[in-house]
């Protein structure tokens, strides 16, 4: 029983601990400052991913749609590699921003893609993407 | 110690393993490396969420097998176990909410309710919610769907509450982690050692997921920019280590016990 004792007082210092270090870590952020957080930001700048897609839609319309399938899995890696740190800034615009990009990932990937229906999903990503960063 | 011969054969075979500062830190770590890991599968190696799921499941389900079949707490076999429960416990809450749109607010009540139900279920038939007795194989399936259904909830507030109040990693560290240290409190002040327990296990999910996502993002982001794959590497190895650490721990208390008994 004393063991048991003991754990659960190392473990009650050790996350009391581990709160204050992280506070100290981060002096600049605390959690009142989060509650107020809730009104819409925005995504930032999004202009490395628009890059790919407007690399993308160059290849898809020299008709080169295998390219623009490679090229596109960048976006799929860098978009999903940012998620943590783009969806607390605008949930509803990082939905729809994903949405358009699984749809122009579903294009492309099909197994016969058309090119006109490639370019469409792609200019309607560029159309949201713009959109959300501010570019109306 | 003054443990009674027959109060000792009965923690022996208890199936889980004692709450010690080690099964936090590999509880939060597998967290995190059910998280990336399965994330990882999914999008770089590019196998889609599908069929990550299915693997994912189809290992579960053998690890698990594993875990009952053992006669007594082998610390591999159980951390395996939870590893594999945390990724298919995510996947759940990611399939419902990306596959299927269901609201994070939905699926955070329901996860919260299924919980419930299978306490109150735990409690009537067993009568206890002891983890300190997890000595039947119907006690051992209550556990593990308890746990099951922790990451599931955990995953589903740990999102909501990244959606609904924009909490990012670097606030969610802090807001988890203090709210465990809370909870880590009050049990010592006496709160229900059970209830402090279950809630603490429920929140080291999305602490883990903070964690992870501290470590892995990119600097410009505010992370430290290890990337997914180096901080699965990292945390893999410290459970890889903690686990033989108990491991060890557990075979020379196994054979002074013996020594005792004789």
């Amino acid at each position: 029983m004393l063991k048991n004792n003991l754990s659960k007082r190392l473990l009650a210092i050790s996350f009391a601990l581990l709160a204050l270090g992280l506070f100290d870590v981060f002096p600049g952020v605390s959690i009142i400052s989060s509650a107020y957080a809730a009104e819409p930001a925005k995504l930032g700048d999004l202009a490395s991913f628009r890059t790919i897609v407007v690399d993308t839609l160059n290849l898809v319309q020299k008709g080169d749609l295998a390219g623009g399938k490679t090229r596109i899995k960048d976006l799929e890696t860098s978009w999903d590699d940012a998620e943590p740190s783009l969806k607390p800034r605008a949930a509803t615009d990082w939905h729809a921003v994903d949405k358009a990009i699984d749809n122009a990932l579903s294009e492309l990937r099909s197994n016969h893609p058309d090119q006109a229906s490639c370019k469409k999903s792609l200019t309607d990503l560029l159309a949201i993407m713009d959109k959300v960063g501010g570019k109306h | 110690m003054t443990t009674s011969p027959n109060r000792h054969a009965l923690t022996m075979l208890n199936k889980v393993p004692e709450v010690t500062l080690i099964f936090w830190i590999i509880k939060i770590m597998s967290t995190t490396v059910g998280e990336t890991g399965a994330d990882y599968l999914a999008v770089h190696v590019g196998l889609g969420t599908a069929t990550t799921g299915g693997i994912m499941l189809a290992f579960l389900v053998a690890a698990l097998f594993l875990q009952l079949r053992a006669s007594k707490y082998i610390p591999w076999k159980y951390w395996l176990t939870v590893v594999l429960v945390s990724v298919v416990g995510t996947q759940i809450t990611d399939a419902l909410t990306d596959g299927l749109g269901v609201s994070l607010y939905a699926s955070t009540s329901v996860f919260a309710i299924a919980l419930a139900a299978i306490f109150a279920f735990w409690y009537r038939i067993e009568g206890t919610l002891s983890i300190h007795t997890i000595v039947t194989r119907r006690r051992e399936l209550f556990y593990w769907a308890a746990i099951l259904f922790t990451f599931a909830l955990g995953t589903a507030a740990g999102d909501l509450a990244t959606e609904a109040l924009g909490l990012g990693f670097r606030v969610g560290v802090i807001a988890f982690g203090a709210l465990i240290a809370v909870i880590g409190v009050a049990c010592y002040l006496g709160a229900n050692a059970m209830l402090s327990f279950w809630l603490a296990y429920i929140l080291t999910r999305p602490l883990g997921a903070s964690l992870g996502d501290l470590l892995s993002q990119a600097k410009t982001y505010g992370g430290v920019g290890l990337g997914t794959v180096q901080t699965s590497i990292v945390f893999l190895s410290v459970i890889v280590v903690l686990v033989g650490l108990v491991s060890i721990q557990q075979s020379r208390a196994t054979r002074k016990a013996i020594a005792v008994n004789e």
